[in-house]
């Protein structure tokens, strides 16, 4: 049995990726296609290799078409639920020409043209119509990773490009086949057709011979009116091995004779182990093979069984010390957040009108103001499936399997820590049972690396036990906001002002993943994100930030500063409109008169959720965020079943992302987020005590569940607008839209998340 | 020892402590079954044993000789759980897939236990977390197949 389910791993010797660049060729060479052309800078850099997309030829560095045509596919992004590989399928093969059905993804290696320029520039570009300087820059090292909500954004265009380019390849070859001029073949679900002599050729027989043909110029896409595959809700390419356990995810890639290392963490933040205490015993344990100290100061115990590695280091005892303030608890963090939110910012990011002035005199007669303090704790990503990576590394050569959400980041972590050379690494990247942020991160692919080699020639797969994922995490940070806000007599709201206390995360975690990239605290655009972008109209308005340092790490967690700022501003809003007297949706309606997008959004979300018109015991909240390019409304209906204890019926969503490319998977997406919201609002909350975390697995940090999860029910406007993000954009307004429901149905306004903190019951 | 998986008897060594889950997924490399939480708090790694969800984490491998242990791998063409796997393609269920065969095995248990189950009774059987939060596409899929096996149902009692 035992063989008969292990995956046969290609073969390392013979894998070089140099060797593969004659088969994939050099991008660009062409005119103006093969790809990228005139406006591709570089173009004698920009190499594919094709690897792994199995026979036949590549028209470009996206799509191989074989003999029997088949066509594969290259997605570059990572595949961790959101629907990226579908996505960016429709896109390529709307282009293509063929039917959707017959068209497979693979993930390939890390290499120049996948690169994601949204992210990095956050400007709309690709190869095909040329990039800016920065974009040229970013070519020569190219970020290829998946976040921001940039997948869609980043592809519209460029995907669409590459499988027209490539459809108008195959035309031609067709039509020097037939000797005929290409404008009268046309090409139709994986055919060119004569149009004169009815003759038909298959993309499988025409693609050897059109990977040779060079454009003229960019064909004409398609008008959204055209679409047969983008905007329509096609099943998922991934769901069918994702229902018979076939799915492979980091943990899965399995081989005879291989070995499992257990990772083990300092127990204090900020601490490095420095050495073992008890070593000798936990040699002895059942199938311990030997334990390693790294010299990123933390521990790997190898075992034949990946049970045996973590039982074996839970019982490793160890030496520590590296901490700055080794015994703290949460009261510190928050005490001294609490302290720069009150004190002068260092960073003002919106100083609009004369804010200052209004919010520290007397307000005028007939005006009101408010002042308030809230707090939102750390809290971790908790993927399902804990963090992981595989890895050989063999005869100067290193092979990797793991659900990473940047290629580009694994590949230098692995050169960084196992020395072999980029050229010498393959990376298999596999699908990720989640990501929300965390596997973006360089700490396990350089883990991998260090434990690959230091346990050469066996194949070595790397866990994280539950606890050890949960108290080593790049956490969402704490954060504090003072908000303060003054309304008029005739209910509008006249100055708004937000002092953000938080440990940078942009600042931090850039400095992890690509320190070239991070900014200084003060500079740090996204921090403020939520508060600072917002689309309302407030006469004196001032944002600002004050950074807080310590030893936890914070990273990138599902819609990053949104996830909190949203809640601040929101539920403030939120205070601002009882205070005013005003209908809570109608406030900001209000302060949104000349944006026809928000209004509609607003509107369509009255009409859905039935607004304002509940039975005596429900009640709802809610609550809007822009984010990510795209625009979320939603509102919380909570009925009350006892003195604390509510029952979240329903959630209404609206969402605007401009042009869509798979409506189901955006409605997917849209109750992901606000589950994934709702989970953290509810009972999310890290906290540390003697210097360590305290949360430790499902049992403390706790998800909604079935019993507890509303219905939820999504629109999404139809418009011609640019594509917007949608992984991220349905979490923000999940948090406050329910404490803002909670208000309504209590009088409480909450301040302070988690609501468990409050006793506050949800069945 | 002896295992009874998926009706295929097979031998294993190892101690009697270690937990189903790391014999299927480590020794057997059958990695269908999740690893989550290793404490009974998630389901990823939910199996049907005997005729009870069990949750192979916390389940000593040494207590489940001559027990019938089925997992995701299992194949009973046109029976609950194919039903279940096809309405939940259909109904488009999975997000990162992870958590979704330890669902698979719950709801599998639910349907023959209670055919046509009520709201209460999908929330009393599934326990099992989802951090990408499939829930009501769940119990959609979950409707959804208990239907259709109603409809095979009648079927066959009609013929
Ligand atoms: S892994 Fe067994 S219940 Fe979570
Ligand atoms: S689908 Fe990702 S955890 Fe359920």
């Amino acid at each position: 049995m035992a063989e008969k389910n292990t995956k046969e791993r290609s073969s390392l010797s013979k894998w070089t990726r140099r060797g593969f660049l004659g088969i994939g060729g050099l991008l660009g060479l062409g005119l103006v296609v093969g790809v990228g052309g005139l406006a591709y800078v570089g173009r004698s850099i920009k190499k594919y290799s094709g690897k792994g997309m199995g026979e036949g030829a590549s028209l470009n560095a996206w799509i191989r078409i074989a003999p029997d045509n088949k066509i594969t596919l290259a997605v570059a992004r990572s595949e961790m639920g959101q629907g990226v590989y579908t996505a960016l399928a429709q896109l390529i093969a709307e282009e293509l020409e063929v039917n959707f059905e017959d068209v497979q993804v693979i993930h390939p290696q890390a290499e120049s043209p996948y690169a994601n320029t949204f992210l990095s520039t956050q400007k709309r570009e690709n190869a095909f119509t040329g990039f800016g300087p920065m974009g040229k820059i970013l070519s020569f090292m190219p970020v290829i990773a998946t976040g921001g909500s940039t997948t869609v954004i980043d592809a519209w265009e460029g995907m669409r490009y590459a499988g027209a380019t490539a459809r108008e390849m195959l035309i031609q070859a067709a039509a020097k086949t037939w000797d005929v001029d290409a404008s009268t073949c046309k090409a139709e679900l994986g055919f060119v057709i004569n149009t004169t002599s009815g003759e038909r050729l298959s993309y499988g027989a025409l693609a050897e011979s059109a990977k040779d043909y060079t454009l003229d110029k960019l064909p004409t896409l398609k008008a959204k009116s055209e679409f047969k595959i983008v905007g329509k809700p096609v099943q998922r390419l991934d769901i069918p091995a994702k229902v018979n356990g076939t799915a492979m995810f980091g943990l899965d890639y399995k081989e005879k004779d291989m070995v499992y290392a257990a990772v083990k963490h300092a127990k204090i933040t900020g601490n490095k182990i420095t050495g073992f205490k008890n070593e000798e015993e936990v040699l002895k344990l059942p199938g311990v093979l030997k334990v390693v100290l790294t010299e990123y100061g933390k521990a790997l115990v190898y075992a034949d069984n990946s049970w045996r590695a973590m039982q074996a280091a839970k019982s490793l005892e160890v030496n520590e010390e590296g901490a700055q303030v080794p015994d703290m608890d949460s009261a510190y963090y928050f005490g001294e957040m609490r302290r720069i939110a009150d004190e002068d910012p260092i960073s003002v990011r919106i100083d609009k009108g004369d804010v200052q002035g209004i919010t520290n005199e007397d307000v005028q007669e007939g005006e009101r103001k408010l002042e308030a303090y809230y707090e939102v704790p750390y809290l971790a990503h908790a993927c399902m499936e804990p963090v992981n990576a595989t890895a050989i590394m063999e005869n100067g050569n290193l092979e990797a399997w793991m659900g990473h959400q940047a290629i580009s980041v694994a590949e230098t972590m692995l050169n960084e820590s196992s020395g072999v050379a980029k050229d010498k690494i393959k990376i298999n990247i596999t699908y990720l049972g989640g990501g929300f942020g965390r596997k973006g991160e360089p700490d396990f692919p350089r883990l991998i690396g260090a434990a690959a080699k230091a346990m050469q020639g066996k194949l070595v797969q790397m866990i994280f036990s539950r606890e050890e994922d949960m108290k080593n995490d790049m956490y969402r940070p704490g954060a504090v906001c003072k908000m303060s806000g003054v309304v008029t007599q005739d209910g509008s709201l006249k100055a708004l002002q937000a002092n953000l206390a938080i440990q940078s995360v942009e600042r931090q975690a850039l400095g992890r993943i690509v320190p070239l990239m991070a900014p200084a605290a003060e500079k740090a655009k996204t921090t403020l994100e939520g508060l600072d972008n917002q689309a309302y109209n407030i006469p004196n308005h001032r944002v600002s930030f004050g950074n807080f340092e310590t030893d936890i790490l914070v990273g990138f967690w599902r819609s990053v500063s949104y996830s909190q700022n949203g809640f601040f501003q929101e539920s403030f809003i939120d205070e601002l409109a009882h205070a005013a007297g005003k209908d809570p949706l109608e406030f900001r309606r209000n302060m949104l008169l000349d944006q026809p997008r928000y209004l509609n959004v607003l509107d369509r979300l009255k009409e859905m959720s039935n607004w304002g018109k509940q039975e005596a015991d429900t009640y709802q909240g809610i609550a809007l965020q822009y984010s990510f390019e795209s625009i979320v409304a939603q509102v919380a209906e909570i009925k009350k079943m006892g003195e604390k204890e509510f029952k979240i019926v329903n959630y209404y969503c609206v969402i605007d992302c401009g042009n869509t490319v798979n409506p189901d998977t955006i409605e997917a997406q849209m109750q992901s987020g606000i589950v994934f919201g709702l989970s953290a609002a509810i009972h999310g909350e890290i906290s540390w005590k003697n210097g360590s975390p305290v949360q430790s697995n499902f049992h403390d940090y706790q998800m909604l569940k079935m019993y507890n999860c509303p219905k939820i029910t999504v629109a999404i406007m139809e418009n011609n607008e640019e594509p917007g993000g949608v992984g991220e954009p349905g979490v923000p307004p999940a948090a406050p839209a329910l404490t803002n429901a909670l208000f309504k149905a209590t009088g409480e306004r909450i301040r302070s998340l988690p609501l468990s903190k409050s006793d506050y019951v949800f069945v | 020892m002896k295992l009874k998986i998926n009706g295929e008897i097979v031998d294993v060594e190892v101690e009697e402590s270690m937990p189903l889950l790391w014999v299927l997924r480590d020794e057997l490399h059958m990695t269908g079954t999740k690893y989550g939480c290793g404490i009974a708090q998630c389901g990823a790694c939910s199996v049907i044993v005997d005729g009870t969800v069990m949750r192979s984490c916390s389940l000593p491998v040494g207590s489940l000789e001559n027990m019938d242990i089925q997992t995701i791998e299992s194949s009973d063409a046109a029976g609950t759980l194919s039903v279940l796997q096809e309405a939940w393609i259909e109904k488009q269920v999975p997000q990162c897939g992870y958590c979704q065969s330890g669902m698979l095995m719950a709801a599998t248990q639910l349907l023959k236990d209670i055919p046509a189950p009520r709201d209460e009774d999908i929330n009393a059987a599934m326990t099992n977390i989802c951090r990408c939060g499939t829930y009501n596409r769940i119990r959609a899929a979950i409707y959804l197949a208990a239907e259709r096996l109603a409809q095979a149902g009648k079927a066959v009692t009609i013929k």
